[in-house]
């Protein structure tokens, strides 16, 4: 009973998305938001980092400890889908301490979800359909340049 | 060694005008830069004494 | 050319073992090759070639190249449609760098390197000149066309010697962009690889001042005044007069403060970016000093170079920043940078001849009917300025003032308040690449073809277009009448 009481009571932390973040900047400034996304940069800073998290085509950037940072293991690219993480902290729209950057300032980050390889396989019939082309530009060119030798040949400039 | 040396600096007064013009128009930039930081210091100033 | 354009990202496709973008690239080329054997065979002719048809042949090249280009990027899935691919494809030939590509940060590196090369080559240097560089004929076809693509240089007598020349000062640049990227990327915590690959690319963009980013935030995702510096540096640079280059670099040195566009570009990035400063600080936007340079200045440096780096994100200036930065902003779009470089705009030497003609003007009608008032300005050289300089200088700003009003109509006709619209059109008039956030793979049909057209038509200088018009309608004219 109490249990559920106090579950009523303490506000349940709702991630917010980066659109919504980004959109509603001066009603989201100073305070504290949760945040999930993909990770697809960590740059670390001495004891500190930025890790860029994207959330459905808006990444934003969240100020957290080295150590937190070190707790991602895989960074999106081409070849893979980052580490789902969360980051809950105050949200700054211009952060006069990182030079009026838009970020989070995370004071809780949490790795939800392992990234994974992405399969990235050669599409054979567009492997063969390019090198077929290829083929027929390389045979085109040598063609018209044939015709227009003969051409030369047999009426000379400047009489075509 | 002192072969090596003087190749270094056969090169750098063979293309002392190229090296020099990079480093001029660096310059500019930084002088552009400078002079800017210099104008946001002084809107700092005058918002602080408003 | 063209094709050999696109077989270059397959180096990068091998590095980075992305194999199964080679026949991306292998499709685009091919086209090209086909394409252009069949016009070279069917088109050429030993007639003589005037100004008005090297003048349309560049307007044309300029919508080929980037229509070909755009195969490999629809077929890598980087964009949602062929018509985005198309508009990518040419925001990134005219150096515009608005982009509507998806996923940036999960595009193959090799697509990612296509798009940014595509700035280098198309307005860091500008596909003639590579044609001309590579293919080295100097014939009178070769000069007029060199003059088509708004290139009115005079380095060298040989065209095919100025075109290597101008080649020689971008790589030179571009060398300098990647060391200075790179280094403040190792800096700032990022592996020496993806530095160098972003250094690389940012320097392409940047000397070129495009504007495309490796990245989905642009600079944003670095985080770092370091990295905004070298941005800064690729971005005034890009933006100056390649005679200006050749001079420095040839030992003038004394030419970078007497150059009547370094001068305006001075004072002009400077008074715009006090008054952008101003409005942000006395908004409470940006208080602190250092953010007011990276936010205010590095935007106003990022329009008026016409590169369109960013390190806010792009709703921001429409739903956060005051009108007024947003409009000063638009005007630094406009007024562009220097003659003669990769920047956009109405450029700083245009600018000179006008604000001096009405300097002479106002002087010539204050002295007596008699006296005689000449003015002259310093761009290498000491050069009056003459009626027929300000007749083409005023013609220019007349075309662009016309285009920009077209195109902020048609933006605020589809819902879109002034200010962003005026913001987003200068931004595709001038080949920038500021976004206010209009620019998205949702934009509206006719806002996105109106803005290729925008691109286009500024990157060529909009006489190019008006020529090809005019050429189209002549012929139609003339089969008409027979």
């Amino acid at each position: 009973m109490v249990a559920i009481l106090l579950l009523l009571i303490v506000p349940l932390a709702r991630a917010e998305s980066g659109q919504a973040l980004i959109e509603n900047s001066a009603s989201f400034d100073g305070k504290t938001v949760t945040f999930t996304g993909e990770v697809i940069g960590v740059l670390m800073r001495d004891n500190y980092a930025w890790v860029n998290i994207l959330d459905n085509e808006v990444a934003i950037g969240v100020w957290c400890s080295a150590e937190d940072a070190r707790k991602v293991t895989v960074i999106g690219d081409y070849r893979h889908g980052g580490d789902t993480v969360e980051a809950i902290g105050t949200f700054r729209m211009a952060d006069p301490e990182q030079g009026g950057d838009l970020d989070i300032r995370a004071d809780n980050f949490t790795v939800v979800a392992v990234g994974q390889e992405l399969s990235r396989s050669p599409s054979l019939p567009l492997v063969t359909f390019s090198v077929v082309l290829m083929i027929v530009a390389i045979f085109v060119a040598i063609f018209l340049r044939h015709i227009r030798k003969e051409k030369e040949r047999i009426v000379p400039w400047p009489f075509h | 060694m002192a072969l090596r040396k003087f190749s270094i600096l056969a090169f750098l007064k063979k293309n002392f005008d190229f090296i020099t013009g990079v480093l001029g128009e660096i310059g500019l930039t930084v002088l552009i830069m400078g002079a800017a930081l210099a104008i946001c210091l002084l809107l700092v100033f005058v918002k602080s004494v408003i | 050319m063209m094709g050999g354009i696109l077989l270059l990202p397959i180096i990068v496709a091998v590095i980075y073992r992305e194999i199964d973008t080679i026949p991306f690239f292998l499709i685009g080329a091919s086209l090209a090759f086909i394409l252009g054997s069949l016009l070279n065979h069917f088109l050429e002719t030993k007639k003589e070639m005037e100004l008005k048809h090297a003048v349309v042949m560049v307007a044309v090249g300029w919508l080929l190249a980037p229509v070909l280009a755009s195969i490999p990027i629809w077929l890598s899935n980087a964009t949602a449609s062929y018509l985005h691919a198309s508009f990518e494809s040419l925001s990134g030939f005219t150096g515009t760098g608005l982009t509507v590509a998806t996923d940036i940060d999960h595009l193959s590196h090799s697509i990612n390197f296509l798009r940014h090369f595509l700035q280098f080559v198309g307005d860091g240097i500008g596909i003639i000149v590579v044609s001309l560089s590579i293919l080295g004929k100097t014939k009178i076809s070769s000069v007029l066309a060199f003059k088509g693509e708004a290139k009115e240089l005079g380095i060298r007598p040989s065209i095919v010697r100025t075109s290597r020349i101008i080649i020689g000062i971008a790589i030179t640049f571009l060398i300098v962009g990647t060391i200075l990227f790179a280094a403040a990327g190792i800096k700032e915590g990022l592996n020496p690889g993806t530095a160098i690959f972003d250094g690389l690319n940012h320097s392409m963009t940047g000397y070129a001042t495009g504007g495309f980013s490796t990245r989905s935030q642009n600079l944003l995702f670095y985080h770092s005044v370091w990295v905004e510096v070298a941005a800064i540096v690729t971005m005034i640079i890009g933006a100056l007069n390649f005679n200006l280059h050749y001079a420095i670099l040839g030992g003038k040195r004394k030419e970078i403060l007497k150059n009547i566009e370094v001068r305006i570009l001075f004072f002009s990035l400077l008074a715009l970016g006090f008054l952008v400063s101003a409005n942000l600080i006395f908004s409470n936007l940006y208080t602190s000093p250092d953010s007011l340079f990276r936010k205010g200045i590095f935007h106003v440096i990022s329009g008026q170079t016409t590169t369109g780096f960013q390190t806010a994100p792009p709703q921001h200036f429409m739903l956060l920043w005051p009108v007024f930065s947003m409009i000063v902003i638009s005007i630094a779009m406009i007024l562009g940078g220097c003659a003669n470089s990769t920047s956009g705009g109405i450029k700083m030497v245009r600018i000179g001849i006008l604000f001096k003609s009405i300097v002479r003007e106002v002087r010539q009608t204050l002295l007596p009917r008699s006296a005689v008032v000449r003015g002259t300005f310093h761009n290498i050289e000491d050069t009056p300025i003459t009626d027929t300089m300000i007749k083409g200088a005023a013609v220019i700003a007349m075309g662009y003032i016309v285009l920009f009003t077209f195109g902020t109509m048609i933006t605020v006709a589809h819902g879109y308040s002034v200010e962003s619209s005026m913001f987003e059109t200068s931004s595709a008039l001038g080949n920038v690449g500021l976004s206010s956030g209009i620019t998205s793979p949702s934009m509206p049909f006719v806002v996105e073809v109106t803005y290729m057209f925008l691109m286009w038509a500024g990157k060529l200088e909009i006489i190019a277009v008006l020529v090809l018009m005019g050429f189209i309608i002549l012929g139609l004219r003339k089969g008409i009448k027979k």
